[in-house]
């Protein structure tokens, strides 16, 4: 019939009977953890009222702009920040290599970095900072050994994945050429990915730097050591301006590192 | 003929010159970071004995984590808690799609004026600069102890992650489908429902399934603070030093990690696939892409 003169609608795509219980079974999960952990509309409400929002003003912004109190901190939570990129970067660059089908020198290499690493990643950055606190002690340095693991493990994933996806032919021409394994990829494919690594690893500095904001909850140094004792002192009005500072600094890090990303890639 | 190698007076072909351009570039660079993680270093207050200390002394702590002791932990609940994680998570992120996602039409550019977008932009970016821990801190107030605080506060999370996103979905969507809404005298609402919502779906559960993904270990680590789930086990067993259940409960947080992201992820990608889309066959490069455009809202924090 191809001349029919009406234009036939077309047939709406029938949802599958399968979708219908997924998506049921999805909502009667969503019902069950809500009863599970206590959800309260009226949390909603009550988080815009509550009696204590009154006691986070004023700021003091004698006692938060001074040197000790804040600053200090604030500079130790950068340090912490900026050796763990530093050296969990560093690292990552032949780890990411050994994890790539591309690049990998062997199949072992290949699938213990791959399981190890993903086991790493698996255990939250504030884990790793509680573990090492309780094995090394207290202070800055068990906050940098735990971000140093942790953006190891992420800049692992993401960069052997841009590997996975670099072009093979100039690796293939390097060992055409008789290139041994770590000259080729040093000349074949490092060329090709390095933008793309020096984007994540502005990337996982920023991680970093909202990780060591909080790693001093769990005793790992920096600024969250500082939110930890003005908490439980009950000082809120210095909370807040703590945590305006904090919002000020990871906005600003936020904005050149999204520029310098933007003219990297 | 200025190409010398083809006439065959040479023997030997030219090795090519190697690109000199931004050579002083690299080393400055190099030279910087060198400085900088030398004066970080100063700030930590570490000696060289303490480098050097630091893989024993971390060592001596795993080998007393094996054999991990699982049945003290599971009998002290430890499986409760890892469920009650799940279910902080899974709430976490239903609150933040379902806030999220008619909130990120409101700041598209290609739906709403300035006057709306804008303001509700700086209000994903202000939530998304505060770290999950530091929310659930303050509405610990609100709610008392437990998991439910930290669902709210992952919830309130994810608001600025996914709505950051989805906007990113919508802005880049596919105009045709509005146009021809337009031109049948569809209303806004229609345009809404039927050319963009469609399209802009699977992206956009992917996101809140990658989110999800983010939130089981957000919340694993919210017990730190008492806000629910297995963290406050691992906690109160490593203040006892009690290192083989330290063992059990991390090996049980791994576990429900790498679970539920191979779930999440072949969800992710079945859901990327069944939209028609064309896609490799790991989503490897997916994934990249996701986390790259998570911009600055973080793995954890």
């Amino acid at each position: 019939m191809s001349d029919t003169p009406s234009i036939a609608r077309p047939r709406k795509p029938r949802t599958g009977l399968l979708t219908y219980l997924l998506v049921l079974a999805l909502a009667a999960f969503t019902v069950f953890s809500a009863r599970q952990i206590g959800f309260k509309w009226r949390s909603f409400v009550d988080m815009w009222t509550n009696p204590l929002w009154h006691r986070f003003w004023p700021v003091p912004w004698d006692w938060v702009l001074n040197r000790h109190n804040v600053l200090d901190p604030l500079v130790e939570t950068f340090q912490i920040a900026i050796i763990s990129t530093v050296i969990g970067c560093t690292l990552a660059l032949p780890i990411g290599f050994a994890m790539s089908k591309l690049t990998s020198p062997n199949a072992p290499t290949f699938w213990f970095s791959r399981t190890v690493m993903s086991i790493v990643r698996a255990i939250p950055d504030l884990m790793w900072g509680k573990l090492l606190v309780t094995a090394i002690g207290i202070g800055a340095f068990a906050g940098a050994w735990a971000l140093t693991i942790f953006s190891l493990a992420v800049m692992v994933k993401l960069f052997s994945e841009t590997v996975d996806a670099a072009d093979p032919r100039p690796l293939e021409a390097a060992r055409a050429s008789g290139g041994r394994h770590t000259p080729a990829v040093r000349t074949a494919v490092l060329p090709e990915v390095f933008p793309a690594f020096v984007a994540y690893a502005l990337y996982v500095f920023e991680l970093n730097i909202r990780a060591s904001f909080v790693l001093g909850l769990v005793g790992a140094g920096g600024i969250g050591r500082v939110v930890e004792t003005q908490r439980s002192t009950f000082n809120f009005d210095r909370l807040l301006g703590i945590l305006i500072i904090m919002f000020v600094v990871v906005i600003c890090i936020e904005q050149v590192s999204v520029a310098l990303r933007k003219r990297l890639v | 003929m200025s190409l010398t190698v083809d006439q065959g007076t040479h023997d030997v072909i030219e090795r090519p010159v190697r690109p000199r351009a931004g050579r002083n570039w690299r080393i400055g660079i190099a030279l910087l970071l060198i400085v900088a993680a030398l004066w970080s270093w100063t700030g930590l207050d570490a000696s060289l004995q303490d480098v050097l200390d630091a893989p024993g002394k971390a060592w001596n702590i795993l080998k007393q984590m094996w054999p991990p002791d699982f049945k003290t932990v599971i009998d002290r609940g430890a499986v409760g808690k890892i469920f009650e994680s799940l279910y902080v998570a899974w709430i976490g992120t239903m609150i933040g799609a379902i806030i999220s996602f008619p909130l990120s039409f409101l700041g598209a550019s290609n739906v709403a004026p300035a006057a709306i977008r804008v303001p509700i932009r700086l209000l994903f970016n202000a939530i998304r600069a505060v770290p999950e821990l530091i929310v659930a801190m303050l509405l610990l107030t609100v709610t008392g102890l437990g998991p439910w605080a930290g669902a709210l506060a992952i919830g309130l999370h994810s608001v600025g992650t996914l709505g950051k996103l989805s906007t990113e979905v919508i802005e880049t969507s596919d105009e045709g489908p509005l146009e021809a809404i337009s031109a049948a005298g569809g209303l806004w609402v229609s345009k809404m429902r039927w050319g963009m919502v469609p399209q802009v779906l699977p992206t956009v559960i992917g996101y809140w399934l990658f989110r999800f993904e983010i939130n089981v270990r957000a919340s694993a680590v919210l017990g730190l603070i008492g806000a629910g789930g297995i963290g406050g086990e691992l906690v109160s067993q490593l203040n006892f030093r009690n290192f083989p259940q330290v063992g059990a409960v991390l090996l049980m947080v791994i576990a429900m990690v790498l679970v539920i992201d191979t779930i999440s992820g072949f969800a992710r990608r079945r859901i990327i696939a069944g939209s028609g889309r064309q896609i490799d066959d790991d989503d490897t490069s997916r994934t990249v892409e996701l986390i790259g455009d998570l911009g600055g809202s973080g793995l954890v924090g």
